[in-house]
Order: C-alpha cells, then structure tokens, then sequence
C-alpha cells in the first residue's frame, strides 16, 4: 500500500527536538488544537512526527503510514512523540542508509518489532512488552527498564537497555548464519524465565545495582535454550541445568566483551561504569547451551542406575540381598528360559521295564511276552521259548490251545493291525524238556487238587527246590482241562505231553486220592504248607419242576472226555446257560448227533471266543433272556416265565459248578460255599492256601496265574524272603510309538516276532533317543555283565521331552526335577 | 455304552475347538526342543508321524511305495492342556518355527469345567473392546480462554492428596495468645498424605513372585528418592517382608489388610521397629476383578517366603474369605475395622476401605462420609485384574469403573465434600497402554487418584496377558515370565532391577503425558479432580450418564 501523503508542510523548527517537544507541551496545556501531524525540516532529512494531535490519540495505524511516507520522502532522522503506539521504529527498509528513530513519551508495545537493518532507535525512557520484537538488524537503546518479552524472537540487531528486563526477555532468539547474531544488553538484571528456548544470540546481564541482587537472572532461566551464549555478573538462584552449563569466561569471551562493553556504555550513557565492569574476568559467568552431544554424554552419564541404587540405597535400608533375601534358599542370580542341570523344569527318566506291557499285564500269569520277544531280536530263540516254562507248566495247551489269549486281545499291535502270534509261542513250546530244578530246600508242601491250579502251583514249588506232594481225586493230573475240555478243542496228546513234562520235575503225583476230613488232617499235619487247588466239581442246579431230568453240562462233558458217548442223536436239546461250557456243551451235543441245540440265557451270554464260534459253527442257537419256568419231560417241552416254549428231548444244564470242600475243618472259613482268602491267596488258616475254582470260577489261564503268583509268595514266606509286591500297572498305549512300523506288512515267521512286536515299556535298544537329542545329552552305557542302559548328561539336557516323545517304546518319562 | 473292541477319534475334541493353535513349520524346525521345554502347560509336544507317498513314475503304472517317519512337535488335543497363547514357544525359538494363533472360532468354554469345576484363571475381564476409559477424549483445550501452558516449560505439581481433608470452618483452631493453634484436647486433624495420583495397586507378597514384588518396591522407592514422585505402592493381602517393615522405606507402602489377615501378626511384631509410619492403610472389601469371591493361595505357593511372611504354616491352602468373618452391618464392620487401624498406628496413618465397583458403592460412601475416621474411599471396576478367579466372576461380576465413580463424586458434590474425602479409582486403568490418558480421564470425573496393577505386570515385566484371554496363568504357579509364581526356576527369569527400571520408566513417561493433558487446560498445579466440563465422549448416553459433554 502507498503511503499516503502528509497534509501541508509544517514550519521548520527552530530550535530541534528539544523545542519542538515544549511546543507540543505547550499545546497541550493550552488545549490549543494542533494542525501539525508531521514537521520536516527544511532539508527534509529531519521530522517530528506526532502521535497525539488536536488532543487525540493518532492510531498506531496512522502514525505507522505516517513515518513509513516520512521515510519515503526522505526523513532520516525521526523524532516521535509517542503515545503508547504500537511497534514503533519497525519494518523500515533504510537500504544501506541509516535512519535514526528517537521516540519520546509512552511507548507502546513491540517497539522497533521486525526492525531491520540500518535502523537505530532510540527510546527515551522505559520500554513497553517484546521491544525488538523479531529483530531483524535493527539497533535499539533503552533509556530505562524493558517490561515482559523483550527481544523475543530477535535474530540479528542490538538491544542495549540502560536498567532492567522483566520476565521472559531474550526467548526464543535466533542465528541466521547469514548475519551477525543478535546482541541483547541489560545494564542491571532481568527478570524471571530469561531465554527460554534461546537458539542463539548473545544476551549481557550485566549486574550493576539489581532490583534483586541475590537473583539477577531470575527464576529458571535457559529453560530449553539450545544456543548462543548469556554472559552474566552477579548472583543467580539455579537455572535450567538439563539445558545448559555454567562456565567461567575464555580470554576470547573477555576480550569480546570488554571491547563491546564500551558502544554500550556510551549508548546507555554509563560509561563512568567500564571500570566496574572491567575490573575482573572472574566477576563474570556464562551460560552456553549443551550441543545434542553433550546431551547424549549427560544422559549416558546420568543413566537411570537401578542396580547401583540397589546397592547403594536399597540393600542398605533393607539388608544385604534384598526384601526376600533371608527366605530364599537360591542363588540371587538370573535363570534363562533354556535352563540345564538342576535348573531344568523337567527331566527324563530312562523308566525301562517300569510298566508292563499291556499283554503280560493282561495275562493273569504275566507271562512276560515282551522279553521273549527281546530274546529274539537277540537271536535267542530257545531262551525265549524256554523262558515261558518258568511261569506256567502248561504252554502249549493254554497258551497254545485253549487259552482265549487276553495277551493278544491287549496287544498294542492291535491297534493298528494285529496282535503278535503270542498263542504260537506258547504251542512252540511243547516239545521243550522241563525246566532246570533248583537245589531242594528241604520244606515240605502239600498240593490238593492236580488241576491247573495245583499243577502250577506245585510247578512253581517244584521248580523251586521244594518237595512237593500233589493230590488228585481222579486217576489223570489236569483238572478239568482233561475232563471237561472237548479234545477237538485240546488235542490230548498235546495236554499229555505237557503233563509228562510236568511230572518230569519230580513232583510226587498221588492219584486217585479223594482228600476227606481225616486224608486232610494227616496232609495238613505232615506239611509245612497246604495249597488247596481242588476246583469245583458239584454242578449247580435250577430248583424248577422237572430239573431232576437235566443233565448237568459237568457230567455230561466229563462222560465224553471218559470215552462215554451219550446219545443224543436226533434230539432236540436245549442248554441251559450260555457260557463257555454251555457252548462247549452245545458243541459236543450237536457231535453227538444232536439235532437241534438252543442254549438259554437269562442274560446277555457269558461266553466268547472259540468256544463260541465254534458252539454256534455247529448251529447253536443262542436265546436270551430267558427265565425257565418248568420242564415237561412227558411232554418233552421247557417251559419260559415269558409263556414260551422250546421242545427239549434232553436239556443240559450249565450254570455252573460250585467246590466240594466237606473235607476241610471249621478252622478253614467258607463263604457261601466258597473258599475264602485274602490278597495272597491265604484261608483263615495261616498254613493254608486256597487257589483255582474253589475259590472263584475262572478262566484256567487264571488259575496257571494265582498258581504262579502262589508259588512265589509261599517261596519267599519259605525263605524268609522280603516280599516284591507285583504293583506293576500296564503302559499307557499312547506312550507306544506305533508310527515307527508298517501295519499289515510284516509276515510273522517265529524268528520275526521280535522285529514285530512293539516292546510296550521296554527299550528295545533302537538308539532313536541317542540319535534324536539335539543337545546330545542322552547316551548308551553297557555294563560288565551285558546289560545296559541310557543314560542323561544332566548338564547337558534342557528337558525337552523330545526322547519321551519320540521313544518307540515309551520307555523315557518326564518327570519334575525336584 | 460299551466301547467297540477299537476306538479311534470318538469324544477327541478337535483343533478348532482350542483357543489358540499352535502355528507349527516343519520347514523351518531343528528338533532343538527349546519349545517343549519352556511351554508353561505342556501344550506341546514331540511327536512321532508317519508319512506315506505312492509315487508312478514309469510309463505305465508302477508303483512305489515311500514311507518315512518323523518327529515333530505337536500341539496336545487336551483342553486341560490347551495352547494359552503366552508364546513362550515363539520366544525361544530360534528360527521362527513355532507360534500361537488366536482362534476366534473357539469352544474353549465349552469345555472348561472338566471335573465338574467352572473355569479358574487370572488376568482380567476377557474383552478387548475399547473400554469407556479409552473412549473419554479431553476437549477442552485452552489455547486463548485460559492461559494454557507449556507442558514441557512450566513447572508442574502433579499431587494428590490421600486422606480426609476437613473444611476450613471444621479445623480444630483456637487462638491462643493472639495466635492460631490446634485445639488437640478438642479436636482432631486427620493424617493426610501428598501422593503421586496414580499407585501402585494391591498385589500381594504370594500372588507375585519375590522379584517381581521387590522390583516394584525398588522402583516405588527410587521414584520417591531420586525422581521425586512420591508415588505409593500397596502391599496386598498376606503381610510385608519384615525388612520393608523396619525400613524407612516403609513411608511409601499402603498395608492392606483383607479378610484373610494373613501377615498381621507379623505387622504387629514390627510395630515397635517401625521408624516410619506407611503411606495409609487399605481394608479390603471387594476387588474389582472377583466382586464377592475370596481369595486362594494353593499350598504348592506356601513355601518358606510365605509361611515367614504370612505367619502361616508351609504348604497349606490359604483361603481369604469373601468376606470378613467379624462384618455384621456396615456402620459397625467399616467403623471398627478404621478405628483399629487407625489407633495401632496412634491415628497417624490415613486409613480407608477399598471396594470393588457395585451399585451399593454409594451406600458405602454414604456412610464413610459420616466417619471422621476415614480417610478415602477406593473403588475398584471390573476390568481390575487378579491372581486367581473362576473366569464367571471375572467376566461377569463388577460394576464399570466410570459411572460408578462418578456417581459417587456427584454424591459427595452433592454434600459439598466433595474436597474432603478422595475417592481412589481402579479397574481397567490403562488396558490398552493409555495410562495417563485413563487416569486424567478418572481424575476428571471425580477420582483423586487412581490405582494401577495389571498394567504394570505387563509394562514392567513384560506380562503375556492380554483380554484375549491370552496367558492367563497367573492362578497356577506356571507364569513363564516369572512374575506370579513362587517356583525359583520360573522366577528367577526375572530381574528385579529391570522390572524397577521400568516402573520408574513409566511413571516419568506418565507424568510428562499427563502434563501434556493438564498444561493444554492451564493446569498445573492443582490437580483437576472432577473437571467434567473437559471431558467428552462420542457416545450419547454415555455422555448422558455421565454427566459429560457428548462430542463428535
């Protein structure tokens, strides 16, 4: 914008300034109205400028364009007569020339603000807020005090003040490089937040007579200052020391300053003071600005230091080790997560053979199938089949023949395919000699009873050492197996030459010997144990009209096993009671020329396996539930609760035998007409052990097992030996590693069942966990005798579980490492 | 029903069920292990698979066969050792090769109650929304209204005061000989302390591990000793190490007494060795996180340390009750349990009731307000976090912490004492990492101060838990960064002096933000408890019960 220009042409004054100034005094008290707004000497070089004409307050506005078209027309030397006018002396654009300002009266705020280069004011009198305001060059002289703000933001130019700066002078200052910094001078003190954010420039605090003389800095001065320099004289109560560092003067700093003390004191009009000012370097400080290096030093240096104030502060207050030190047994030391040794949370145990395998847990003689099969991976053949004859006398004709084989029906293989051919081990075992006998031990035991019960038991004795006299009703050793069994199921050769085997370790086998009250007696007084083996030889019964013209399915198999045929041809017979010697009733009926077999049940049968299959092979019809109300032997009709009816020309019973035990005295308890025992097979009478059928129906294969598990106890109660209880628990399938083979591939010669089988529980010696451990911890160790075992470099170990994991066997376990 | 001879995948849950699945890589896994040692629940393990190809290669159909097995490492189908999601496994492993994912489709509740017991964790409500905390904005800036200030420049007091404040015209002054004096005889001026408005919340000695424990205690003294915020911490129920106890340090700890009254004995044999008084004394009522529900430290935690420290035998399961045994009314349970307190420390120490947030904590204020004795009321919300708890309390119990505080400052607004008796807020403070944020948010709506505890397990010591129900674990001695366990091999993962440098970390890091809230308002040394009018929310009836701007 032009500025606009000046209205008439005022008389040139006489007498200056000076004059000029009574003039307007003068005009004022008179309450003359002045024309004058402006007055230009005749060289046009000098004006006066009024802000209050005609007694009114000229607009910083107006008075602004008026100096701008002074200066414009060419005045060079300005007098202002202010009156509180905002920004006075700046934004004025001399180029290369000089233009003198010298303003008079109140002035307003922001005087000389943005004021530039060639521009020298002067304020005669104090200053109001932010003189200097943005100062780009301009040189401003305070005669008196500078309120708040003052050469906020200035970039280059001087400001000499003759008495003191209030609060928050000299912030935010600048360096433009392409100048000369801004020069701030306070003659006295200033006051409080002085330089905040100061960028650069040099600020001079010099001291002289303070308002407060024991602070001439004020409160928290340099706060964010990061540049140029505060030199300063006197005493000050703390600054920002995050910011900047308090130093004492260069021979540089002193000769800037001494030389530049001089302009300014001549412009404040004190230059009686140089002297004072000037008499030592070490009156004087300055402040200077930490560079980002210095910062980075300071926090490097003032890092937060917990662990020396532990030990410097915290374990001196609290003790040695800290709050819990006198609780915890540990080392006060750091774990990692990956720990080793007693650190670890976990650690494996090689628990080889700590579970049994599921087959010989299932085997009520846990006949130990898992260490044959080891013995043949060994290629010890013979030793794994002669290894069976240390638990039962009977393999071949139980194992082979007629056991159901609860080993197989366990047998982790069946899982994923099929069970090991655990039955064939047992038939491959028939035509092996008996057994080794140990030393004879002199004790005496007496064995009632020559079925597989008694025969095991005396076995497991015999095998023993001890002598062993074993009687038997019948004229034949074996029990029910030899009376009752179809010889289609049991060849009896095979049973024969197993009880010629048995017989081989001379065992004294009195036959034909019924045991009665005074046989018992004599028994019991001339041995130090009886074994009570005698089974259960009386049929049971149905107390229903017409059961006296049953047959019991007992006499009737044991006839056929005699050489008895009975006739049966063409009948229709029905069984009553579809267990497995129902079914083997059935089966020998139908080989007897029956026409027709139904067995009866009054619930779901009991029977299963060979039995069965075979039973219902030949026809067998199996119906249940069915109560039996009567039976008609005129009408040859069984009559059911339910109304139905079946033709029966004969009907066999089978329901079950109970014992004959007439022969023991009271001192041997009964319950319900069976032997009573405890947990190791043992009557009310100490001297007297019961097992087999006279204690419980049961499989053979669970009479050959409490024979087994009987001769052990009675051995070691002979011996005086510590008893081992059997507590073994069976292993968990999911810890057996199936995956390691191929189902359904493996053809099973003899010679491979060991490859076959999964040795549930028992290290099969693969190395897989050797080979498997990636801190290589685990390592095999063979002992002198041929054993070996797998053994953990604790130190080594992390407790991974990768050898439990990964184990074919399930050997390795992971335990907490207490 | 019987089972079939085989059974394969029958009642097996499967993967999608689990909350997190183990991300596994083959590609990328050396069979190191390091994983399947470190995992906290056993959730993964070494594996056996087979692999099988059949490949035809000729010309005309011929086959072979390829098998191989392999080890890998996998995740347990077992949801009594479900994948947490803590990634400890990620942590450790050196190649990258493992890691949870959250799986959003889970049943994981569904099954949880095996046993027929519901569901027990720790950690705090299970929902990451955006908490109401998190949606209180500061809208009232002063940039020419007020002066504003400079959070940086200006000097700021960022205090609170804990402990009852009585009104000018109630302070107990005589003028005696022309001078002012307190009337002792007649009156009685209540203890009041000048605190960093954010604490350190209730966590006790038990439910942390040692260092854990001893690294906030650290960091708590080295705020007040060599920063200069006089921020307190409370101890949590079951006593203080008797070395803290007889420490000058003791000046900065709140005692909290609960139900259970584990470690008072112990307290009071140190009595007479106290050579400072402690910040206050916290009765607690209720906790946020379980409202109603005791507490239970298992007896596998009951070793030597909390036997000492709790005056308790080893290895025995130490129930707090829901509730104190002695309450019969609220006039008289409240009142006693003050007055004891207040008496064994010669009525020095400010004492008051801590509550977890519910709709009868007015009630409670109510009546606190009529005791001269007492000298604040801190409520806990539902998002406050806890050591152990059946999940259903967690989830489900609790009042919200905002307009549960805030009713309870209008009703003392409403009594005009409002500038007598603090209110201390907890629950939730800073779950999304926002603590300056939520506590000036609190302060604005009434709070004096507010208490934090989850926040700083998982600020200072790196805690895993998060509301998606990661981790968790805190109930069972299993916490794989070691900060609530007491098993030595877990624990000593972590270094007290780090967990202090943290805390002392983000109480610097929160004063310089709450200074950026406060300087913007023009405050800066007088903290704007109840300011509502510069706070808003984008939410109508939020803003509506709240009694609060509604912006958006």
């Amino acid at each position: 914008m032009r500025a606009k220009k000046p209205q008439g042409t005022s008389p040139k004054p006489k007498t200056g300034a000076t004059a000029m100034t009574q003039k307007v005094k003068q005009a004022k008290s008179a309450t003359v109205v002045s024309p004058k707004t402006v007055e230009l000497d005749p060289s046009g070089k000098k004006a006066v400028i009024y802000g209050t004409v005609n007694n009114d307050r000229v607009a910083s506005r107006i008075l602004e364009e008026r100096i701008q078209q002074a200066i414009h027309d060419g005045a060079r030397d300005l007098h202002v007569l202010a009156n509180g006018h905002h920004g006075i002396g700046g934004r004025i654009w001399p180029l290369g020339e000089t233009v003198k300002i010298t303003v008079e009266g109140p002035v307003g705020q922001r005087a000389g603000s943005m004021g530039m280069t060639g521009t020298e004011i002067v304020i005669q009198g104090g200053a109001s807020d932010d003189v200097g305001w943005v100062n780009c060059g301009a040189k401003i002289t305070v005669l008196g005090d500078v309120t708040n703000g003052a050469f906020n933001a200035a970039a280059q130019g001087i400001l000499y003040v003759q008495g003191s700066g209030a609060a928050r002078c000299d912030t935010l200052t600048k360096h433009n490089p392409r100048f000369d910094p801004p020069q701030s001078w306070y003659f006295r003190n200033v006051g409080d937040s002085f330089a905040e954010f100061k960028a650069g420039g040099i600020a001079v605090v010099c001291g002289v007579n303070p308002r407060n003389p024991e602070n001439i800095l004020g409160y928290r001065p340099c706060v964010g200052m990061v540049g140029g320099v505060i030199y300063f004289r006197g005493k000050i109560q703390g600054y920002s020391e995050k910011d900047v560092k308090l130093l004492d003067l260069t021979p540089q700093d002193w000769e800037w300053l001494t030389v530049n003390l001089k302009p300014y004191l001549a412009a404040i009009d004190r230059t009686s003071s140089y002297g004072e000012l000037t008499r030592s370097s070490s009156d004087w400080k300055k402040m200077v600005p930490y560079t980002p290096q210095d910062k980075k030093e300071w926090k490097r240096t003032h890092k937060m230091d917990l662990s020396g104030f532990r030990k410097k502060s915290w374990e001196k207050e609290v003790g040695e080790g800290g709050l819990f030190a006198a609780y915890l047994e540990h080392d006060h030391t750091l774990l990692p997560y990956i720990t080793t040794g007693r650190d670890r949370r976990n650690k494996p145990v090689w628990s080889n053979e700590k579970f049994l395998p599921p087959c010989a847990f299932a085997c009520p003689t846990k006949i130990p199938t898992h260490k044959r099969t080891a013995l043949i991976r060994q290629g010890r053949l013979s030793e794994a089949l002669e290894l069976v004859l240390q638990y039962s006398p009977l393999p071949a004709t139980v194992c082979g023949e007629i056991c159901p084989n609860l080993c197989m029906e366990s047998c982790s293989r069946s899982h994923f395919d099929r069970p090991l051919d655990i039955d064939r081990m047992g038939s491959l075992a028939l035509e092996l000699p008996a057994p080794k006998k140990a030393d004879p031990t002199g004790h005496k035991i007496a064995v009632i009873g020559g079925g597989p019960a008694g025969m095991s038991a005396a076995w497991q004795l015999g095998l023993k050492g001890h002598s062993v006299d074993i009687y038997e009703a019948s004229d034949k050793l074996g029990g029910k197996i030899e009376m009752m069994i179809p010889r289609e199921r049991l060849p009896h050769d095979i049973l024969e030459k197993e009880i010629s085997r048995f017989r081989d370790i001379g065992v004294n086998v009195v036959l034909n010997k019924a045991v009665d009250k005074t046989g018992f007696e004599d028994i019991y007084k001339s041995h130090e144990i009886v074994v009570i083996a005698c089974g259960a030889h009386k049929p049971r019964s149905i107390p229903i009209t017409g059961s006296e013209n049953f047959t019991s399915a007992y006499d009737f198999l044991r006839d056929i096993n005699s050489g008895k045929s009975p006739d049966m041809k063409n009948k229709k017979v029905v069984v009553i009671g579809a267990g497995n010697v129902g079914m083997d009733a059935a089966s020998e009926a139908y080989n007897h020329g029956a026409s027709s077999v139904i067995a009866v049940d009054i619930q779901k049968p009991a029977a299963f396996g060979v039995e069965m299959e075979t039973a219902v092979a030949k026809g067998t019809q199996i119906l249940w539930p069915r109560f039996t109300e009567k039976y008609s032997p005129k009408e040859k009709k069984l009559y059911f609760k339910d109304g139905s009816v079946l033709e029966a020309d004969a009907v066999i019973i089978s329901v079950g035998d109970i014992p004959v035990l007439d022969f023991l005295p009271p001192s041997v308890h009964t319950e319900k007409g069976w032997l009573a025992v405890n947990d190791i097979y043992q009557t009310s009478d100490v001297k007297v052990f019961a097992i087999g059928d006279a204690t419980q129906l049961g499989l053979v294969t669970h009479s050959i097992g409490q024979g087994r598990v009987l001769g052990d106890i009675i051995h070691e109660q002979l011996m005086h030996a510590p008893r081992q209880p059997e507590i073994k628990q069976a292993i968990a399938y999911d810890k057996i590693k199936s995956e390691y083979y191929e189902a359904c591939k493996l053809d099973t010669p003899v010679e491979k069942l060991g490859d076959s089988c999964l040795s549930c529980g028992t290290c099969r010696d693969c190395k897989m966990c050797e080979t498997t451990c990636y801190w290589g911890a685990i390592s095999r160790v063979e002992h002198k005798d041929g054993t070996y075992e797998y053994v953990v470099d604790d130190e080594k170990c992390i407790g991974c579980a990768f050898c439990a994991g990964i184990c074919p066997c399930g050997v390795w376990e992971m335990a907490d490492n207490i | 029903m019987e089972p079939a001879a085989r059974l394969d995948n029958n009642h097996q849950i499967s993967v999608r069920e689990m909350p997190y699945i183990v991300r596994w890589r083959d590609d990328r896994c050396k069979r190191c292990g390091r994983c399947t040692a470190v995992c906290p629940v056993k959730a993964i393990e070494p594996a056996v698979k087979v692999r099988r190809t059949v490949r035809s290669e000729g010309a005309v159909p011929t086959p072979t066969a390829a098998r191989q097995v392999v080890h890998v490492v996998e995740q347990v189908m077992d949801m009594e050792r479900n994948c947490v999601g803590c990634g400890t496994c990620s942590l450790v492993c050196p190649n990258e090769a493992i890691e949870p994912e959250l799986n959003f489709q889970n049943k994981f509740l569904h099954y949880k109650n095996k046993g027929g017991d519901g569901y027990k964790r720790g950690g705090r409500r299970n929902d990451p929304s955006v908490s109401t905390l998190d949606k209180l904005k500061f809208t009232r800036i002063s940039m020419l209204t007020d002066p504003a200030l400079d959070a940086g420049r200006h000097e700021f007091r960022v205090r609170t005061l804990l402990g009852r404040m009585l009104p000018p015209d109630g302070l107990p002054l005589i003028t005696v000989d022309g001078k002012l004096v307190v009337d002792k005889r007649n009156g009685f001026i209540p203890p009041v302390r000048e605190i960093y408005p954010i604490m350190i919340g209730s966590m006790s000695v038990g439910a942390l591990s040692p260092p854990m424990w001893e690294g906030l205690a650290m960091g708590v003294a080295y705020l007040n000793e060599v920063v200069g915020l006089p921020v307190v911490m409370c101890s949590g129920e079951g006593g203080m190490p008797s070395r803290l106890l007889r420490s000058r340090y003791l000046k900065y700890f709140i005692i909290q007494i609960a139900s259970g009254y584990f470690g008072w004995d112990e307290i009071i044999h140190s009595l007479p060795h106290m050579v400072e008084d402690p910040a206050a004394i916290e009765i607690k009522y209720g906790q946020g996180a379980k409202p109603g529900d005791g507490g239970l430290l298992m007896a596998e935690k009951v070793l030597k340390l909390i036997s000492a420290i709790r005056g308790v035998p080893q290895r025995v399961d130490l129930a707090s009750p829901p509730t104190h045994q002695t309450k019969y009314s609220i006039e008289e349970a409240v009142a006693k349990m003050i007055q004891s307190m207040s008496m064994a420390w010669g009525f020095r120490v400010p004492v008051f009731p801590k509550i977890s947030g519910t709709q009868t904590a007015r009630a409670v204020l109510n009546n606190l307000a009529r005791n001269p004795y007492a000298a604040a009321l801190s409520i806990d919300g539902e998002d406050g976090g806890t050591g152990a708890a059946y999940n259903v309390s967690l989830d489900k119990m609790g009042h919200p912490i905002a307009s549960n505080l805030r009713d309870c400052y209008l009703d003392l607004v409403k009594q005009g004492k409002q500038n007598e008796l603090p209110l201390i807020a907890a629950g939730g403070v800073a779950k999304k990492g926002n603590l300056a944020a939520n506590a000036a948010a609190l302060i604005m709506l009434g709070a004096s101060g507010v208490s934090i505890a989850k926040y700083i397990m998982q600020s200072a010591a790196d805690c895993f838990g998060d509301e998606y129900n990661r981790c968790n674990l805190c109930n069972t001695g299993k916490c794989p960064r070691g900060i609530t366990t007491q098993d030595p091999k877990l624990y000593r993962r972590l270094d007290s002096d780090k967990v202090a440098e943290r805390v002392v970390e983000i109480f610097k890091a929160a004063d310089i933000e709450l200074r950026k809230i406060f300087a913007p308002m023009g405050r800066s040394t007088e903290l704007p408890i109840g300011m509502s009018d510069a706070l808003s929310i984008e939410d109508k009836a939020m803003a509506e019960r709240l009694g609060i701007n509604y912006a958006c």
